[in-house]
């Protein structure tokens, strides 16, 4: 959709000085293809707000357990983990604690697979608001993956504290979590921007995500550390952007060995190319969404 | 500042029909049906388009109250679609001179966990107004409502009624200098109705501009000075309601009801006339109250039927159906029936209140089965010296004596 201040109001504002002209709404068919009208957002970030804000207030709403879900779940997780992976099939952990380098890998996943998931969901969740109500469409998976940062800041506290536990402390390289986090934020929306319209035409995607997120989990270092990969395969690996995200993680807060530049690389590059294309094409999609969601 | 609030061009929206009517949910589906057109021989017919607004073109100014009426599929919601901008037009140009509010159902974007005061925000800033105003009128809101009691209570456990009021409360106190508003009224009991009528007339004192949409002629007479018309995506009419009004229900005469399902011409039996005349014969639309009505409906029956049951329907304009006449279960049995034909009712003294009727006809199989025939009759007025839709549907006299 299609608004500008005209530049024929303007110049009638202008040769009319007494009394400013207002914006005009314009509505017309859309042809650019790089009109992604990112100002809009801003415009409507109160409702950005709301939204969620909404997600976080209903999220644990009506479980009796509320908010603690948050804490078991993770923790339930890391504990599955260490038995199956970390005591019976003995898989090494270069050398950490296996629960603290279980969970170190857990936190970005866990918060890049909900916001993948749910933003991915979101036109269809909120297919009403589609249908009734007008706002920048990108709100919606936007909204969908800031949400899930609450569950994040949640486990890593829990991880915080078992760091303490097993007397690890944090280097000064603690401070890269956040462009990592906000790498594995993009990633996520990346992810949604795609997903998302696929699922307003078929809702397919809805039954194949879950499916997706374990396969892709198992292909990622989460239960067993990138140098178990085959030497041969590694190259391969890496293009799985979460592994520069996750490997990332791992030494910004447990220290283990020298970053993985390439790997950090990667994703950063996948990411980029991939929200870059995933707004153009999401952008494309969001006229028909009122139309056939 | 221009006179123009509403300046719309050549406005079209085209829809593909296999995406708009049997939309493919699945990709299994959309599968399906490639490779189907592709054995059938250039199946062309998947890829038909209609329009469901085609090359509209008119000027509302500020201040304006416009009424949208149409049969069902005309373009109206469409239009609204458009101008609100949740979709987007094929072709031609909308200029909107203004703030824009639109209201296309109520209540849309709350949420069944959260409460009453969280939900005010939610929707308040799903309508567009911004925090701080929503803060401000908070307490407004919730009078207006009438439950403030519940305030702090899961909207899930609000009865319906509740619900609406609410929701209705806060998009009532948007300020928009441009309300859209889709059939939004016809929502809730005629109590409510009114309210939601008054928020409007509220709007036009403050020289706001409506584009008002409905199918209740009555509440377009009191609120709109102008009517567009559409009809199948074009518009057919556009100037003073009593005239728009007027060619809408002389085009609607005998059309198929909204609610039915089944294409007219699959229909076994159609009525192709339906006459009103007082008991001596004269044609009539307006009857005194305790007068008969003789209803004349001519069919064409397209394949023989066996003892078929036509129905009549008296309905008040707010969809409540207030008296109900079936051959069959007067006793009447009309036999085998082929071609055309025509029968007529005589109805007993009319005992409705003072108020404005349409009349539906429907022709079932015997016994109330399956359906056959559905449609909107012409309209009829009764007049009761005293007693109109606030006292009730229908009045008779009764007996009164003191007892001690």
């Amino acid at each position: 959709m299609h608004d500008t201040v005209e530049a024929a109001a303007r110049a009638a504002a202008q040769s009319a000085p007494h009394k400013p002209e207002r914006p005009l709404l314009v509505l017309r068919p859309n042809r650019g293809l790089f009109d992604l009208d990112l100002a809009s957002i801003w415009r409507f970030r109160e409702l950005l707000f709301f939204l969620v804000w909404r997600e976080i207030k209903v999220r644990y709403k009506q479980a009796a357990l509320g908010a603690s879900w948050a804490i078991i779940q993770p923790l339930f997780a890391v504990l599955i983990f260490t038995l199956i992976f970390g005591m019976f099939a003995r898989i090494p952990s270069d050398g950490i604690p296996y629960p603290l380098f279980a969970l170190t890998g857990t936190l970005p996943w866990t918060y890049f697979a909900e916001a993948m998931r749910r933003s991915g969901l979101s036109l269809v969740t909120d297919a009403d608001l589609v249908r009734k109500i007008y706002f920048p469409r990108l709100i919606l998976p936007i909204a969908m993956t800031i949400a899930p940062l609450v569950d994040f800041l949640i486990t890593f506290v829990i991880l915080l504290c078992m760091m303490a536990w097993y007397g690890v402390a944090p280097s000064w390289h603690v401070v890269f979590l956040l462009p990592l986090t906000l790498l594995a934020s993009c990633l996520g929306l990346t992810m949604g921007l795609w997903l998302g319209p696929i699922n307003v035409r078929f809702r397919d995607v809805m039954h194949t995500l879950p499916f997706l997120i374990q396969v892709w989990m198992y292909a990622s270092p989460i239960v067993y550390p990138l140098s178990m990969v085959p030497a041969k395969w590694q190259a391969l690996y890496a293009l799985n952007p979460m592994v520069g995200v996750i490997e990332g993680f791992r030494w910004a807060l447990l220290g283990t060995h020298s970053p993985n530049l390439v790997a950090i690389g990667i994703s950063a590059l996948v990411t980029l190319v991939g929200l870059t294309a995933g707004m153009v094409f999401f952008k494309r999609m969001e006229r028909t969404f009122a139309d056939i969601i | 500042m221009s006179t123009t609030a509403i300046s719309v061009a050549g406005l079209g929206k085209e829809y593909r029909i296999g995406t708009a009517r049997q939309r493919h949910n699945s990709l299994r589906d959309l599968l399906e049906d490639r490779v189907k057109s592709l054995l059938r021989k250039r199946g062309g017919d998947d890829t038909r388009t209609f329009w469901a607004l085609n090359n509209a073109t008119f000027d509302i100014r500020h201040g304006e109250n416009v009424g949208i009426i149409g049969m069902n599929g005309a373009g109206k919601s469409t239009l609204l679609k458009i101008l609100s901008r949740i979709t987007e037009p094929t072709s031609g140009v909308a200029r909107i001179d203004g703030r824009v509010g639109a209201l296309l159902e109520v209540g849309t974007g709350f949420h069944m966990e959260l409460t009453g005061r969280e939900n005010v925000f939610l929707y308040g800033s799903i309508l567009g107004m911004p925090k701080e105003e929503i803060a401000r009128k908070f307490d407004d809101i919730v009078e207006f409502a009438g439950i403030s009691n519940f305030i702090d209570t899961p909207v899930k456990r609000y009865s319906s009624g509740m619900y609406v009021r609410l929701a209705f409360a806060v998009a009532a106190h948007l300020e928009p200098e441009i309300l859209l508003l889709d059939e939004v009224l016809a929502v809730g009991d005629l109590a409510f109705q009114r309210k939601c009528i008054d928020f409007a007339k509220n709007l036009q004192q403050r020289n706001a501009t409506i584009l008002f949409v409905s199918h209740n002629m009555h509440s377009i007479k009191t609120m709109c000075e102008r009517v567009i018309y559409l009809r199948k995506g074009e518009v057919q009419f556009d100037g003073p309601t009593e005239k728009g009004i007027e060619l809408y229900e002389k085009d609607c005469r005998l059309s198929t009801l909204p609610w039915m399902k089944e294409d007219r011409e699959s229909w076994p039996i159609e009525v192709t006339q339906c006459e009103l005349f007082d008991e001596a014969g004269n044609p009539k639309t307006i009857f005194e109250h305790g007068e008969r009505m003789r209803v004349r409906l001519t069919y064409n029956c397209r394949q023989p039927l066996v003892d078929p049951n036509f129905i009549v329907v008296a309905m008040r304009a707010d969809e409540v159906a207030c008296c109900n006449y079936s051959n069959e279960t007067d006793g009447t049995s009309l036999g085998r029936i082929d071609g055309k034909g025509t029968i007529e009712l005589l109805t007993p003294p009319l005992k409705l209140v003072s108020e404005l009727y349409s009349i539906s006809i429907l022709v079932r199989e015997k016994g109330f089965q399956k359906l056959l025939c559905a449609q909107a009759g012409p309209g009829f007025h009764v007049r009761h010296p005293l007693y109109d839709m606030h006292f009730g549907v229908f009045h008779e006299e009764a007996q009164w004596k003191v007892v001690a």
